[in-house]
């Protein structure tokens, strides 16, 4: 019944902030009833998600807050077939992320804080998961950039910590401000935020570019897309739990889940934008991560490269491509990310690749479930990741986009190439060093997560997709699967085949040949400083130091000598100073009867000025 | 009664009021400068009953009573005042209270 | 030109002030106020407020001047010596002038005052309540309904008046810090 579904929509998006504020109220101090309490309510939410999915109806609902002269600003839900697909993977995958993070932070002191922003994380992005307008969704939206700065400092103490939340939080700012634009924008042009209103708006058919651009800004700044991507990698001085539920499958796939929402407020120029800055996006970023020894960050670029391929995938016109691809996503790069977390925890907090080594046999389960999820990444047929990226593989390639086919193809093969890299550094060979020496399988808090993400999931992808398709909006991809001639002799498969055989077995071997560094830079020292990618960075620090550090010198100095110099010293300090010269001494003797005088000679002015003037 | 206007009893009112100034900005003595004090509420009671009288309402009455009211809750508390200051200081000369100096 | 009785009670009142002013002894200035305040009573009672003219008497020239002079004798300043300064009540004088004319000319010449004319003997109750009438129950009728509020809260005020009071006179000069 749609009033008991919008009730269970209630109780999903309350109780983590229920349970976030009586962490942060009353378990501070208790870590470990707090690990456990946030856990259950993840579950909690999981829970009642499969509930309103099994029910397979829409949900709306709408309460109004405020009325401005016939504009109405609303908080409500819509929960159509496109939210439930997002409710299922953000409330599913965070709530394994809870459980991995028990076992994960048992030794930090200040779980409490940290599982109370975990629950405060869930009730912002499951807000923008069923968000039913655009203020309400833009709302949800800087409370998740909030948590995300919250737990990416989780260790505040540290300075690249703190530098990085900033850095992502100021980034993320600098989308959010087009994205403000954007819904001003929209409210002026079509006098509402609502969704489905917007949808069927009769003006609807000839959208501006300009709405679009500036939407699309908070998706370049959520979803890390160029040029804002650069807060990704550094995002990774955040506890590992916190990189997977946040950087890998959900946060960032908020921006994709936004832009397909919106979908229809797109102009052609602004999906053309978004398609080649994705494509371009999803080769570099892959061919970066070769160059990347911190298993973190290499899986940090491996998503930008993800990201750019669902931003492609927008971009062709395909947005139920787009999210299928960002489920499949958020389950095996949860799994990867999870997996790394479960090595980096073995080898007691080593996150460098090079000194890892040789965890096939120490962590057998760990490695099960992190090969598992690679072969996903890499799209090897019949597992989650193949269909949705050789759907956008294909739907380049039918779309007759020869240039977006090639970056796409050129993504595809450096994927297979890190993963490799990956692989073969981590797992494959022998130890590098003491802590990878005595390294050990994670506990069952870490690795039942690991198994039911990676393994079931990352795996039985076909299965998964068979199942969402009826449920989702996935509906109208079957025929459009269907006509794209999705068969193994699709160039698209082509192009898979050959970069699993070349790039995946390539990399096995390459970086097995030289042991305790890196094979590329041994071989190449300047390509690898190319793919280091610090030029991005560079590009912003001239930026802020040449350009806008003379701007607020120059503006200080004004401020200076205008306000300060004539205004505060001149005219404020001068009247009083003329006036106290003049009537100093007398002034303050200290006796009444002077006092008494002035205020007599002054109501008699006063008196003056009213009557007579 | 007939010939004395508005403005006579006003001009009493203001005379008394600016006697009672004059005695505040004159006298040393805190009990002669609180006593013209009053002096000067005594003229403005004067002056609104004057202004009741001649407008034909009761309002400024009321107002008067009102005043006598606060004034003798005023003096109370006032000579409370002085008779503590008294103790502390020992003299209600206002030339000897000058501690607000610079 | 003013009535006879307005005169004669006009100079008592400020005769009275003027001695209040302008000597030294601190009791003979409080006489010279309650002989003031009866003036000014007398001059309530020509405005037909006689209500309000009983009320002066009985509260401010009785009672609270009757307090000032309680506590001027308990003070017990002692007699000003030497002559008497007159440079310094000229002085006086020179303000009072200055001022006096300010008011002069403020009722007098200015035109401000407009010039309305005193009208028949005011009934002693009339059915408009905000109509200016010579009895006490008028008062009455007004302060329980338009202005029920202020009477309230002057009682309040007397209340905090008495507290405050004793409050203040019960610190002993030794323990005061």
């Amino acid at each position: 019944m749609p009033s008991d579904l919008t009730s269970l929509v209630h109780w999903i998006l309350f109780l983590p902030l229920g349970a976030a504020a009586f962490s942060a109220l009353f378990l501070r101090r208790a870590g470990g009833f707090a690990a456990w309490f946030s856990t259950a309510a993840a579950f909690g939410i999981a829970g009642l998600s499969l509930c309103v999915l099994a029910q397979g109806a829409d949900v709306r609902w709408h309460v109004e807050l405020a009325k401005f002269g016939g504009v109405s600003l609303g908080f409500g839900y819509l929960l159509d077939a496109q939210a439930r697909l997002m409710l299922f993977v953000v409330s599913f995958v965070a709530a394994w992320i809870h459980l991995f993070s028990v076992g994960y932070m048992q030794e930090d002191a200040a779980r409490g804080r940290f599982f109370a922003g975990l629950s405060v994380f869930m009730f912002s992005i499951l807000g923008i998961v069923v968000a039913d307008n655009l203020l309400m969704t833009f709302v949800f939206w800087e409370l998740v950039g909030f948590s995300s700065y919250m737990l990416i400092a989780h260790h505040f103490d540290k300075d690249f910590a703190a530098a990085a939340s900033k850095k992502a939080f100021i980034t993320n700012r600098v989308g959010d401000l087009g994205f403000i634009l954007g819904i001003a924008l929209c409210l002026s042009l079509y006098g509402t935020l609502d969704f489905a209103a917007l949808k069927d708006h009769p003006a609807a058919k000839a959208i501006p570019v300009a709405v679009g651009a500036l939407l699309m800004c908070g998706f370049l700044g959520k979803s890390a897309q160029f040029p804002l991507h650069v807060w990704l990698t550094d995002a990774m001085a955040g506890p590992t739990p916190v990189s997977a539920l946040i950087h890998a499958a959900t946060m960032v796939a908020a921006g994709v889940y936004f832009m397909a929402r919106v979908s229809f407020l797109l102009a052609p120029e602004v999906l053309q934008f978004i398609a080649v800055s994705g494509a371009g996006m999803a080769a570099l970023a892959g061919l970066c991560a070769l160059a990347q020894t911190d298993i973190k960050k290499s899986l940090a670029y491996s998503t930008l490269a993800h990201l750019g391929i669902m931003g492609c995938a927008l971009g062709l016109g395909h947005p139920e491509l787009a999210l299928m691809h960002m489920a499949m996503h958020a389950f095996f790069k949860a799994t990867l990310f999870l997996g790394a977390g479960s090595v980096i925890h073995g080898c007691h907090h080593e996150q460098d690749m090079l000194r890892m080594g040789g965890l096939l046999k120490k962590m057998p389960l760990t490695a099960a479930t992190f090969v598992a999820a690679t072969l996903s990444n890499c799209a090897v047929p019949f597992l989650a990741g193949w269909y949705s990226k050789d759907a956008i593989l294909e739907a380049a390639w039918h779309g007759g986009h020869g240039a977006l086919f090639a970056f796409l193809s050129l993504a595809a093969l450096a994927t297979c190439l890190y993963s490799g890299r990956m692989l073969r550094l981590v797992f494959l060979g022998e130890a590098n060093s003491e802590e990878a020496e005595r390294a050990h399988e994670s506990p069952w808090t870490m690795t039942l997560p690991l198994v039911v993400l990676g393994l079931v999931y990352s795996v039985a992808g076909g299965f998964l997709a068979s199942t969402l398709l009826p449920a989702g909006s996935l509906q109208p991809i079957k025929p459009a699967l269907d006509a794209l001639g999705f068969h193994l002799a699709a160039p698209s498969t082509v192009v898979g085949l050959l970069s699993l055989v070349l790039g995946f077995l390539g990399a096995l071997k390459f970086y097995g040949s030289v042991r305790g560094a890196d094979a590329l830079r041994v071989v190449s020292p300047r390509t690898y400083h190319l793919l280091e990618h610090r030029w991005m960075d560079g590009l912003y620090r001239w930026y802020l130091d040449a350009v806008q550090r003379r701007v607020a010198e120059l503006v200080a100095f004004l401020d200076l000598l205008l306000i300060n110099g004539v205004a505060g010293r001149w005219v404020g300090g001068g009247v009083p100073a003329v006036l106290g010269y003049l009537t100093g001494r007398s002034f303050h003797r200290g006796q009444a009867r002077a006092y008494a005088l002035w205020i007599v000679i002054g109501s008699l002015f006063l008196a003056w000025f009213l009557i007579a003037r | 009664m007939e010939n004395t206007g508005l403005a006579h009893h006003l001009l009493l009112a203001g005379l008394l009021f600016v006697l009672g100034l004059t005695g505040v900005l004159v006298r040393r003595n805190l009990l002669v400068v609180y006593m013209c004090l009053e002096l000067m509420l005594a003229a403005a009671t004067l002056a609104l009953v004057a202004f009741s009288r001649f407008n034909r309402t009761m309002d400024g009455a009321v107002l008067v009573f009102f005043v006598i009211t606060v004034a003798a809750a005023e003096v109370a508390v006032g000579l409370a005042l002085i008779v503590a200051l008294f103790r502390q200081r020992g003299t209600v000369r206002s030339d000897a209270l000058t501690t607000l100096r610079d | 030109m003013p009535d006879g009785l307005f005169i004669f009670f006009a100079a008592l009142s400020l005769g009275a002030a003027l001695l209040l002013v302008l000597s030294r002894n601190a009791v003979t200035s409080a006489m010279g106020m309650i002989l003031a305040l009866v003036g000014v009573a007398a001059d309530f009672f020509l405005l037909d407020a006689y209500f309000l003219g009983v009320l002066q008497v009985l509260v401010y020239a009785g009672a609270v001047m009757v307090l000032f002079l309680f506590i001027i004798m308990l003070l017990d300043t002692e007699d000003p010596k030497g002559a008497y300064p007159w440079k310094t009540a000229a002085l006086g004088l020179a303000v009072f002038f200055l001022l006096a004319a300010s008011v002069l000319w403020l009722f007098h010449w200015s035109g401000a005052v407009p010039a309305v004319k005193a009208g028949a003997t005011p009934a002693e109750l009339s059915t408009n309540p905000a109509e200016f009438v010579t009895a006490a129950k008028a008062f009455g009728r007004l302060l329980y309904s338009k202005y029920l509020l202020p009477l309230e809260i002057a009682g309040f005020l007397l209340l905090v008046a008495l507290i405050g009071v004793v409050s203040l006179s019960k610190a002993n000069p030794e323990s005061q810090a």
